[in-house]
């Protein structure tokens, strides 16, 4: 062992860098979000739960009822029940269900979805979703249409 | 009975005992909250926040669910020791406080002459020693009444190092009880007033050592062994929970601030302000116009207080120690130093005197 190291050693140098480091810290900015109150900046790509939506022009609803997103599904969270569209060609869902308990977030939904000029189902920005219930997790398309009444826990 | 004799002999300690052991559970609650806010600070978190301003509630709420908390008591522990380890360990925590002395100067309050300090033998300094090393009979009938393993480990552990440590911390007392040539804690403290400097000077080794070993023996990080969370769960209050439980962390606590408050009258002067016989500095006695023992009580706050928050620094700081370099470096440096210590600090005054 080097004169050095025993110095060190001895007068406990180690330490007092350590000491003076966690001491450094206290002034440092804190990185905690204080999350309800806060919220995190999403990015425009976050993936939250899917939704439908209407055609931004015509506000009519988007979903012709080709079933290809309730095919692709990986987890086999959505089922729908086509209709004809009422006064008007083409077919609709009459009942639209994803069940957010078993959705993923993949995504894959809305790759397929064929519709002009923007996707009927997307991937919304919305990801607080406890409830009391897993009944509360079967979305039906009203809510999934105009928007699933978000719990806020924010005061 | 003379009325007079007996408000001074039972009534007026009484008060002060109700008064120390509630201001000290205070402290104690609001240590727990310092100690988690400087964490915080540490770790660039935020820390309690959300119980009244900045959190400070947080101890209220916290006492508030212990309380409400569910008891349990392991089939298989043995009952009444189960119940009784808690207390054990509690009491001398609190009994410790007895004779530390908060203030120098005694004051009247309707003809009554009050002394800021509950009693002071001429023995205090071995008072306190004897009955806080009773504190471990606490957590090794916790630890073995529980019956499960990890509290049994955990309070193996906690009984071979508060025996280890209470060795380096006896032998660095003495150094101080040398230079006042007195063993009452008041007495000490006023050694230091009238040679002038706190026995923290010549005694820094000392201090060191006896710092060391009060982090070792109050089960603290970096020597926190009988309750290291990786390996033993909780140790020794692993089964305990509710109101149980916060004795053991009460206890700890309070353990915390006995230290403390021994290292502040020992080495850094009591109640004494910076530099106890410059009279420039008498400023700094600045509660003086209400009341001397104000100031007096201001000042060793303070003292215990900048010892907390170096507890809590430190346990932010450093990782645990192993067991083998627990008591290697017990009896290998502190014992060997504070011995040290004694010797030459006995030298010193033999020359000086002889
Ligand atoms: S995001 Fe994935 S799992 Fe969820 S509904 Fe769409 S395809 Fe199914
Ligand atoms: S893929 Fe689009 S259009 Fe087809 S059913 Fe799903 S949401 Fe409707």
């Amino acid at each position: 062992m080097s004169v050095g190291t025993l110095v060190r050693r001895f007068f406990l140098v180690e330490m007092a860098q350590g000491m003076w480091i966690t001491l450094k810290n206290h002034f440092r900015p804190h990185i905690t979000m204080e999350y309800p109150r806060e919220r995190p900046a999403l990015a425009p790509r976050f993936r939250g739960v899917p939704r439908l939506r209407r055609d931004p022009g015509t506000a009519e609803e988007l979903c012709v009822g080709c079933l290809l997103c309730e095919q692709i599904c990986p987890d086999d969270c959505i089922s729908i029940v086509v209709d004809k569209r009422p006064g008007g060609k083409g077919k609709m869902a009459k009942s639209f269900i994803i069940d957010y308990e078993r959705c993923c977030f993949c995504g894959l939904c809305v790759d397929p979805c064929p519709t002009t000029p923007i996707t009927a189902i997307y991937m919304s920005h919305d990801y607080e979703l406890s409830d009391y219930s897993r009944q509360e997790f079967i979305t039906q398309r009203e809510a999934l249409v105009d928007g699933h009444p978000l719990k806020r826990y924010a005061k | 009975m003379d009325s007079r004799l007996l408000i001074e002999n039972v009534v007026i300690p009484a008060i002060k005992v109700a008064v120390v052991l509630g201001v000290m559970s205070g402290a104690v609650a609001y240590t727990t909250l310092l100690e988690r806010k400087v964490l915080g600070f540490i770790q660039l978190r935020l820390a309690p926040r959300r119980v009244g301003f900045h959190g400070i509630l947080q101890p209220i709420a916290d006492g508030i669910k212990l309380l409400l908390k569910e008891d349990i008591i392991p089939d298989q522990a043995d009952r009444v020791l189960f119940i009784l380890a808690p207390v054990i360990s509690i009491i001398p925590a609190f009994a410790a406080l007895a004779v530390i002395p908060f203030a120098g100067r005694s004051f009247s309050v309707m003809g009554y002459e009050i002394t800021p300090w509950i009693t002071d033998v001429n023995i205090g300094i071995l008072y306190i020693l004897s009955i806080s090393s009773l504190g471990v009979y606490g957590i090794m009938l916790g630890g073995w009444a529980s019956n499960s393993k990890y509290p049994l480990l955990g309070s193996l552990r906690s009984a071979a190092q508060m025996v280890s440590y209470e060795v380096p911390l006896g032998l660095a007392i003495i150094g101080p009880l040398l230079l006042a040539g007195t063993a009452s804690m008041t007495g000490i403290v006023r050694a230091q007033e009238t040679q002038g400097m706190w026995f923290f000077f010549p005694q820094i080794v000392a201090l060191f050592c006896y710092f060391i070993s009060g982090v070792a023996e109050t089960n603290r990080i970096p020597f926190d062994l009988p309750e290291a969370e990786a390996e033993l769960v909780a140790g020794y209050f692993t089964e305990y929970s509710g109101m149980k439980f916060a004795f053991f962390y009460l206890a700890e606590y309070t353990n915390m601030i006995v230290v403390s408050s021994i290292a502040t009258t020992l080495f850094f002067g009591g109640w004494l302000r910076p530099f106890p016989n410059v009279q420039a500095l008498s400023f700094l006695n600045f509660l003086d116009f209400i009341n001397p023992a104000l100031s007096g009580v201001f000042w060793f706050a303070f003292k215990v207080f900048m010892f907390l928050y170096l507890y809590i620094w430190i346990r932010g700081t450093f990782p645990r120690y192993r067991y083998d370099q627990l008591m290697n470096l017990g009896w290998k440096w502190l014992l060997p130093l504070s011995l040290a210590n004694v010797v030459v600090t006995a030298f010193i005054l033999a020359l000086r005197h002889g």
